[in-house]
C-alpha cells in the first residue's frame, strides 16, 4: 500500500498501447492470431511427420507449436513493438489455455451431454454380431435380433437410421470401422458410401454414442436436490466455516502463549508443534485413518483408559464429522500458531511497555491491544482458508471417502461428502455409474458457487484494489 | 507417399512377427512371480515378450475403459470378476471370446456361464471365489449345521476378549448369502436370464435379512460395532475368534499364523426360507477389444488357464481354480474343499451393465441397517431400490 | 509482501491509532462468543445422546472412570508446580533483588504443563506410527496383551518395543539393486548433507562467517547435484522384487523427479507473469491477472476426463511428461499472484536507474529482479513441489502401472487393498516418505513461513 504514494511512471512512450477497452481487444486479437497460427503450423507439421515418421509421437506437435511461436513473437514485435507487454505473460498465457481452459471447455461441454460410462461414444462389444457386405460395397445385412429391430439395435436417433452410424470389423476384429448410415429397411443397412477395397467385413456393432441432452444434468441435480445438493452443500459450508474457526482459535491460543518471551524451550514447543504441518497430508491423513479406527485406534485405547466407551470414529454419521473437523484441526492449526507469531512480532513492544505502565494486565493487553492488530493481518488468511477448505477434497476423500452411509441421501451423496467429492463420486466411483456429464454439471455449479465466495473473500481482503494498483 | 507406406508396412510386419503383449494384473506376491514363470515359458514357447503390468484391482475396469479407445489399454487382463463385464461390454472395450477357446468342456459350467454375457463369452475363467465360515477347531472341535447350534457355538465362545461370531456386517458382497436365505435377489433370474426391472433387494425377504443382521450386533451380541474385515482376521490370528465369514483371500495369513481350521457354509438363518447362498464371483482372463495382438493374447490367456497351470497357480495363491480336472488334483486340498461347498452353494453375482448401478445404493442401505439397533429396514431398503431404479433407467 | 493488504506498516509509527469501536463492534466478539459456545453445547448433547447404548469395543482394556484418576493427577501436578512456582519466585527474588509477580511465575509454569499436553496429543500420533513401522505384526491392528503388568502395554497405548525389527522396512526394499556408482553417489550425498547440517549447527551456535557460507552453498549444490543425478538415473529395471511395496523407492525417485520439474516449471512460468503485473502498466492487465485467478477457480479434478483426454491425444497419457504439464497448469494464478506482491514490494528505484543506464524492460528484469528474488523463488519451487509431493488423484488417474506410481499412489494402495490392508509397509513407507518433505520444510522454514503466510494462502 506504500508505493500507492508517488503515481505509476509510464515508460518508452514511442510504443504506448493502443488505451482502452480497444487496446484490450486488438492485444488479444493479436495474441489470438499468433497463438492460432502457432497452433496450426503446429498441427500441419506434425502432421508431416507422421506421414513421413508413422512411429512419431503426437506430442510433436506441441514441440512444432513451440518452435513456431519463439519464430513468430520477434515478428509480431517488429509488426506492433506495444505487444511486447503481453510478451511477459505468454508462457503463463500458452500454458493456461492449453491445460486449463481447454479442459474446462471439454468438461462444460459435457454438462449438456449424457456422456458416461455407458454411453462412451465407442463401438460396443456385447452387441457385436456376425454381417455380410454386398458386392457393391453399399450394404451390409445383419442376422435377426431377438426382440429388437435395427434401429434399436444400432441404437439410432432417427427411425429411419440416417445419420447414424455402424461399426464394421474384419475377421480378426482389429481395427473398428466407423461408417455412416443412409438408411435402414428390415435387416439390411444401406451406407452413405461404399466401404473401401481395404476393409474386409465380418462383424458389425452400434456405437453407445453420446448426445446433448440441453439441461437435463442439471435438472436432475435440482430435482433430486434435497437428497443430494443441499445436504452437501450445507454441510460444505458448516466444515468449511467451523473447521476454519476452531483451526484459527485454536492457532490464536497457541500463538499467544507462545509469544510470551519468557517463557523458556518456546522454540522446542514451537518446533514440535510444526511437526503436522510438516508431514505431507496424504499421509497424517491416511494414518488418522488408522488411530480412528474404533476397535483397535490408539484414539479409542487412551479412551478407553478414562472409562470413555468406544466412539464410532469413522463409523457414525455424526461422529465422522468431527473426526473431519478434529484431524482438520490437527493438521490445520501449527498455520495458524505461525500466522499469530508472525503477526504478533510485527507488533511494536512498546504498545505494550506503555499499557504496562498504565496498568493494565495481560489480559487487557491481549484484548485491547493483541487482538485488534491481528484482526488485520487474520482476515485475508480466514477467507482464504475458508476458500481453500470450501473445496479440500483430499482430507474427505482420505478419511471417509464421504462416508459412512446416511439414510435418505444419494449413494454418491454420503454424510461427509462436500461438493466436489460429490462430483467426484459421481464421476469416478462404480456407485456413480460413471456419469461424466453429471459431474460435469456438478463442477460448474462448485465453480460459480467458488467464484461467488471468492468474490466477496475479495472485496473483503482488498485483492481488488491490490491488483488493480 | 508410397515409400511413407512401405516404411508403414515394413513397421506392421516386424510387429507382428515378435509381438509385445502388455498385461494388467492384480496378483502380487506369489501369484505375480507364478505370472512371470508363465510370460517366460510363452517367451520360450513363441518368441512373443510379455510386459507385466501391476494395476490395483479396483482401478483396472475405470482405466480400462478409459484408455483402451485411446489405444493405450493392455492387450490382457488378468483378471477381473464379472460384475463389470456387462458393463466393461457396453463400453466396448473387451472382445468376445468364444472363437479363441477351442474347448469348454475342462470348464465349471456355472464359471463359464457367469462370463458369458448376451451369449458371448467375454472371458477365460480362471478362478472362483465366494465367502464361507472358516473355524477354528480348537474353540469349535467340529461344524455347526444349524441356526442353532452355530449361535450355541458363538455364545459359548463369545466372553470378555473371546469372541464366537465375526463378520464384515455392512458389506452387501459378503453378506448377500442371507440375503438370499431369506428370499432377496438382485435382479430376478427367470430360466437364465435376468430380469433388470425386477430388482428384489427390498421385498418382505430382504427386510428380513436386514433385520437378522442387525441382530447378530445388538440382539445376539456377537458381531460389535465396528468391525471391518481387518478386525476380524487380525482376532482369528491372535486365537481369540471361534468363527468369521471370509474368502480365499485371507487363508494366506491363517495359514501362516498355524491356526487349525476348518471351513464349513453358514448354517440358513432362523426363519429363513432357503438356504444361505453367497454370491459367486468369477475371475477371467479378458482379452482388449482394440488389442493390435488378439491371437497372440488369446494363446497366452489359454495357457494360463490350462488345467496345470491352474494347479500352479492354486499352490501360490490359494485360490479355487474351474478347471475340473484341476480340482480333481487339488481335491485333498481343505481350501479348495471347503470353498469349493460354498461356491456350490452360491449364486453367481450378476453380470449385466445395471449391476454398476445396484452396488453404491445396496451397500450404503446394508450399512445403514447396521448402524444402529432397532431401524426401518424396509424403508432403507426401499428407498435405496428407488435409486438403484432411477440410475438403470 | 504485500499480498495480506492491511499489515501493520500502513499504521502511523507509534503503531497504534484509538478509535472507540461501536457497540456492535464491542458486542460482536462476545455475541459470536455465545452462538460457539451454544453451539458446542447442542453438539455436545448430540454426541452423548448419541454414545448412549453403544457396547464398548471389544480389544480394548477399559478402565472404569479413568477420567476421574487422569483429572485428579491434573490437579495434583498443578499443585506441584503451584508449590514449585513459589520456591521459584522467592530464589529469584532473593538473587536478583527484582519484585518477580507470583502469577506470571505460576502462569508460566501452567503454560508449560498446558503446551506439553499439546504437544503429547500433537506428536504422540505421528510417533506411534513410527513405533509402528518397526514392528512387524501390523500392530496398528494388534490386539493389546491383556495380561501384561505394564498399563501401557495392557492397554496397546504403547506398541510392544520388544519385537521391534525392521521387516517392513525390508519388504520396501525386497529386490532392489544398486549399482556401485549409486551407491558412492548417495554416499557423497549424504556426506554433503551431514556435513551442511554441522555447519548450519556450527552456525547458529558459533560464529557465522563469510567462509563457512560458502562451505555451505557448496554442501548444499553437491547434494542437490547427487540427488538430481540419483533421480535421473535410477530406472525400473532395478527393482526386481514381486511385490508392490519393493516398489517404494521407485515411487519415491518418480515422485522426486515430477514434483522437482513442476516446481522449476512453475517459476519459469509465473516469475514474467508475476514481474509484467507488479510492474508494467498496460490496458488488460487487470482483466488478465483476474482471468488467471478466477479460471483457476474450475475444480480440475471434475474435469479429470478432459485432461486425460487432452493428454492421451497429445501420445502423453502415462508419461511423467503429461502429468507435469497436467500440474504446471495447475498453480499459475496462486504463483503469479505471490511474485507480483514480492516484487511490489521491492524498491522500484533500482530499476529506474538501470533502465536510466539504458537497460530495457527485459534486461533490468533478468539483471535486476530476478537475482533480487531467490528467496521467493524458493518459496514458489518448495511450494509447488510439496504441493505436487503430496497429489496422488491426477496421478492416480493419469499413470497406470506400479513402475509409474508416485509416493501419494502407493501410500494409497496399502491402505486401500481389496481385502486387506497393509499398515506396517504403510508406516514403514510413511516413515521414509515424509522424511524429504519433513526435511525441506525443517530446512527451509523461514521462506515457507514468510512466503505462506504472506500469501495468506494455507497448504
Amino acid at each position: 500500500m506504500t508505493h500507492t504514494m508517488h503515481p505509476p511512471i509510464r515508460r518508452r512512450p514511442t510504443n504506448v498501447p493502443p488505451q482502452g477497452t480497444r487496446g484490450v481487444f486488438l492485444a488479444l486479437l493479436i495474441l489470438s492470431v499468433l497463438i492460432g497460427v502457432s497452433f496450426l503450423i503446429g498441427w500441419l507439421l506434425s502432421g508431416l511427420t507422421a506421414q513421413v515418421l508413422p512411429g512419431a509421437p503426437a506430442y510433436t506437435i506441441l514441440i512444432f507449436m513451440l518452435l513456431t511461436l519463439l519464430v513468430l513473437t520477434p515478428l509480431t514485435y517488429r509488426l506492433f513493438p506495444w505487444i511486447t507487454n503481453w510478451f511477459y505473460l505468454l508462457p503463463a498465457l500458452v500454458f493456461i489455455l492449453a491445460f486449463t481452459v481447454l479442459p474446462v471447455v471439454l468438461t462444460v461441454n459435457y454438462a449438456f451431454t449424457n456422456y458416461s460410462g455407458a454411453n462412451s461414444g465407442n463401438p460396443d462389444s456385447a452387441s457385436r454380431t456376425a454381417a455380410t457386405l454386398s458386392a457393391d460395397r453399399l450394404t451390409v445385412t445383419l442376422p435377426e435380433q431377438q426382440g429388437q429391430n435395427l434401429a434399436e439395435f444400432l441404437k439410432c436417433a432417427a427411425p429411419t437410421c440416417a445419420g447414424g452410424t455402424i461399426v464394421l470389423y474384419d475377421e480378426e476384429a482389429s481395427v473398428p470401422y466407423r461408417q455412416p448410415v443412409r438408411a435402414i429397411s428390415g435387416n439390411t443397412v444401406t451406407l452413405a458410401a461404399p466401404v473401401p477395397e481395404t476393409v474386409e467385413v465380418a462383424n458389425a456393432t452400434r456405437i453407445n454414442r453420446y448426445e446433448y441432452v440441453g439441461l437435463a444434468n442439471f435438472q436432475e441435480i435440482f430435482g433430486k436436490a434435497s437428497r443430494a445438493l443441499w445436504p452437501v452443500f450445507l454441510w460444505t459450508v458448516v466444515f468449511a466455516f467451523s473447521t476454519i474457526v476452531i483451526n484459527a482459535v485454536a492457532g490464536l491460543i497457541l500463538g499467544i502463549l507462545l509469544y510470551n518471551k519468557r517463557l523458556k524451550g518456546r522454540n522446542v514447543y514451537r518446533t514440535l508443534l510444526f511437526l503436522p504441518w510438516a508431514v505431507p497430508a496424504v499421509i497424517s491423513v491416511q494414518m488418522w485413518v488408522a488411530l480412528f479406527n474404533q476397535q483397535f485406534g490408539i484414539v479409542n485405547k487412551t479412551l478407553g483408559l478414562l472409562g470413555v466407551a468406544a466412539v464410532p470414529w469413522l463409523g457414525d454419521p455424526l461422529w465422522a464429522k468431527v473426526s473431519i473437523l478434529l484431524v482438520n484441526l490437527w493438521l490445520g492449526f501449527p498455520y495458524m500458531m505461525t500466522a499469530t507469531i508472525s503477526a504478533l512480532s510485527t507488533i511494536n513492544d512498546d504498545l505494550y511497555e506503555a499499557a504496562e505502565i498504565d496498568g493494565a494486565s495481560r489480559w487487557q493487553q491481549i484484548t485491547n491491544i493483541t487482538l485488534p492488530l491481528l484482526r488485520t493481518s487474520f482476515t485475508p488468511i480466514l477467507l482464504s482458508g475458508f476458500a481453500f477448505n470450501f473445496n479440500n477434497f483430499g482430507i474427505i476423500y482420505l478419511l471417509t471417502a464421504g462416508g459412512p452411509a446416511q439414510e435418505g441421501r444419494e449413494s454418491t451423496a454420503q454424510s461427509t461428502d462436500i461438493l466436489l467429492s460429490w462430483g467426484y463420486n459421481t464421476a469416478f466411483v462404480s456407485s456413480g455409474g460413471q456419469n461424466f456429464a453429471l459431474a460435469s454439471a456438478i463442477a460448474l455449479i462448485i465453480f460459480f458457487l467458488t467464484l461467488a465466495i471468492s468474490l466477496v473473500n475479495f472485496r473483503a481482503a482488498g485483492v481488488f484494489e491490490e491488483a488493480r494498483k | 507417399m508410397k515409400k511413407a507406406l512401405t516404411v508403414l508396412s515394413l513397421a506392421l510386419i516386424s510387429q507382428a512377427s515378435a509381438a509385445t503383449l502388455t498385461v494388467w494384473t492384480h496378483f502380487g506376491d506369489a501369484e505375480l512371480a507364478w505370472l512371470r514363470t508363465q510370460a517366460a515359458q510363452y517367451k520360450t514357447k513363441t518368441g512373443n515378450t510379455v510386459n507385466i503390468v501391476s494395476v490395483p484391482f479396483d482401478q483396472i475396469p475405470d482405466k480400462l475403459i478409459q484408455s483402451a479407445p485411446k489405444g493405450q489399454g493392455p492387450d490382457l487382463i488378468t483378471t477381473l470378476p464379472q460384475d463389470r463385464l456387462g458393463q466393461l461390454a457396453a463400453a466396448g472395450v473387451i472382445e468376445p471370446m468364444d472363437k479363441y477357446v477351442t474347448s469348454k468342456t475342462d470348464l465349471d459350467k456355472t464359471a463359464v456361464s457367469a462370463l458369458t454375457y448376451q451369449g458371448k463369452l467375454f472371458g477365460i475363467p480362471m478362478f472362483a471365489e465366494a465367502v464361507a465360515v472358516v473355524y477354528n477347531k480348537k474353540l469349535v472341535p467340529s461344524a455347526p449345521t444349524t441356526w442353532s447350534a452355530f449361535l450355541a457355538a458363538a455364545q459359548k465362545n463369545t466372553s470378555s476378549g473371546k469372541y464366537g461370531y465375526l463378520a464384515d456386517l455392512s458389506n452387501a458382497y459378503m453378506q448377500y448369502g442371507i440375503v438370499s436365505a431369506y428370499g432377496g435377489y438382485v435382479f430376478k433370474n427367470t430360466g437364465g436370464t435376468l430380469n433388470t426391472k425386477d430388482v428384489g433387494l427390498a421385498n418382505a425377504g430382504a427386510d428380513k435379512a436386514s433385520a437378522f443382521l442387525n441382530d447378530l450386533r445388538y440382539k445376539y451380541n456377537l458381531v460389535p460395532e465396528g468391525v471391518d474385515g481387518g478386525a476380524a482376521k487380525s482376532a482369528f490370528v491372535d486365537g481369540r475368534l471361534a468363527m468369521f465369514l471370509t474368502g480365499p483371500w485371507d487363508m494366506g495369513d491363517i495359514k501362516k499364523a498355524g491356526i487349525d481350521y476348518g471351513i464349513m457354509t453358514f448354517p440358513t438363518p432362523p426363519g429363513a426360507s432357503g438356504k444361505w447362498s453367497p454370491f459367486v464371483g468369477v475371475q477371467g482372463t479378458m482379452l482388449n477389444a482394440y488389442s493390435k495382438n488378439k491371437a497372440a493374447a488369446a494363446a497366452f490367456a489359454r495357457q494360463i488357464s490350462a488345467s496345470d497351470a491352474q494347479v500352479a497357480f492354486n499352490k501360490a495363491g490359494g485360490r479355487i481354480p474351474v478347471s475340473l480336472s484341476a480340482r480333481t488334483k487339488l481335491k485333498a486340498d481343505p481350501v479348495v474343499v471347503g470353498f469349493g461347498k460354498s461356491i456350490s452353494a452360491g449364486t453367481p453375482m450378476p453380470n449385466v451393465p445395471q449391476m454398476g448401478a445396484v452396488w453404491g445404493p445396496w451397500s450404503n442401505a446394508i450399512a445403514q441397517s447396521v448402524q444402529k439397533p432397532g431401524q426401518n429396514y424396509g424403508q432403507i431398503l426401499d428407498k435405496a431400490v428407488q435409486e438403484i431404479n432411477s440410475n438403470i433407467k | 509482501m504485500t499480498a495480506a493488504p492491511k499489515t501493520p506498516s500502513d499504521l502511523p509509527p507509534g503503531g497504534y491509532v484509538h478509535r472507540e469501536p461501536s457497540l456492535l463492534r464491542r458486542a460482536l466478539p462476545w455475541l459470536v462468543t455465545a452462538a460457539l459456545v451454544i453451539a458446542l453445547i447442542v453438539l455436545g448433547q448430540a454426541l452423548v445422546q448419541n454414545m448412549q447404548g453403544r457396547q464398548k469395543s471389544f480389544s480394548i482394556y477399559f478402565v472404569e472412570r479413568g477420567w476421574v484418576r487422569f483429572l485428579l493427577f491434573l490437579l495434583a501436578a498443578s499443585g506441584v508446580l503451584a508449590l514449585t512456582s513459589l520456591l521459584g519466585q522467592r530464589i529469584g527474588m532473593a538473587r536478583t533483588g527484582r519484585r518477580i509477580s507470583y502469577a506470571a511465575v505460576l502462569g508460566d509454569q501452567l503454560t508449560h504443563l498446558f503446551l506439553i499436553l499439546v504437544v503429547l496429543v500433537a506428536v504422540y500420533p505421528l510417533l506411534y506410527v513410527l513405533i509402528a513401522a518397526f514392528d512387524p505384526r501390523n500392530s496398528l491392528f494388534a490386539f493389546p496383551d491383556f495380561e501384561n503388568p505394564n498399563i501401557l502395554y495392557r492397554s496397546g497405548l504403547m506398541p510392544r518395543l520388544d519385537v521391534l525389527s525392521t521387516e517392513n522396512f525390508a519388504k520396501l526394499f525386497e529386490g532392489v539393486t544398486i549399482p556401485g556408482w549409486q551407491l558412492l553417489l548417495a554416499g557423497v550425498g549424504g556426506a554433503s548433507l551431514a556435513t551442511l547440517l554441522l555447519l548450519m549447527l556450527v552456525g547458529r551456535f558459533g560464529r557465522d562467517s563469510v567462509g563457512l557460507q560458502r562451505t555451505r552453498t557448496w554442501a548444499l549444490r553437491v547434494v542437490i547435484a547427487a540427488l538430481a543425478a540419483l533421480v535421473l538415473f535410477m530406472t525400473p529395471a532395478q527393482f526386481t522384487g514381486f511385490s508392490n511395496e519393493s516398489k517404494f523407492l521407485l515411487s519415491v525417485r518418480n515422485t522426486l523427479f515430477v514434483s522437482g520439474v513442476t516446481g522449476i516449471l512453475a517459476i519459469l512460468l509465473s516469475t514474467t507473469a508475476g514481474y509484467a503485473m507488479a510492474r508494467l502498466r498496460f490496458p488488460g492487465r487487470f482483466q488478465m491477472l483476474l482471468f488467471f485467478i478466477f479460471i483457476q477457480m474450475f475444480p480440475v479434478f471434475l474435469a479429470l476426463v478432459a485432461v486425460y483426454k487432452l493428454l492421451t491425444d497429445l501420445g502423453l497419457g502415462n508419461t511423467f511428461t503429461g502429468l507435469i504439464l497436467a500440474y504446471s497448469g495447475g498453480a499459475i494464478a496462486f504463483n503469479t499472484w505471490i511474485f507480483k506482491g514480492y516484487v511490489e514490494s521491492l524498491p522500484e528505484s533500482l530499476e529506474e536507474a538501470a533502465m536510466v543506464d539504458g537497460a530495457t524492460r527485459w534486461q533490468t528484469f533478468v539483471k535486476v529482479v530476478l537475482p533480487l528474488s531467490g528467496g521467493i523463488m524458493v518459496f514458489i519451487f518448495l511450494n509447488q513441489f510439496i504441493g505436487t509431493y503430496a497429489e496422488f488423484i491426477l496421478a492416480n488417474v493419469l499413470l497406470t502401472g506400479v513402475e509409474q506410481w508416485t509416493v501419494g499412489v502407493m501410500l494409497r494402495s496399502f491402505t486401500t487393498g481389496q481385502f486387506s490392508t497393509k499398515w506396517g509397509v504403510f508406516a514403514a513407507a510413511s516413515t521414509l516418505g515424509a522424511l524429504p518433505i519433513i526435511a525441506l520444510f525443517y530446512g527451509f522454514q523461514n521462506y515457507f513461513v514468510g512466503g505462506t503466510v504472506s500469501g495468506g494462502v494455507k497448504e
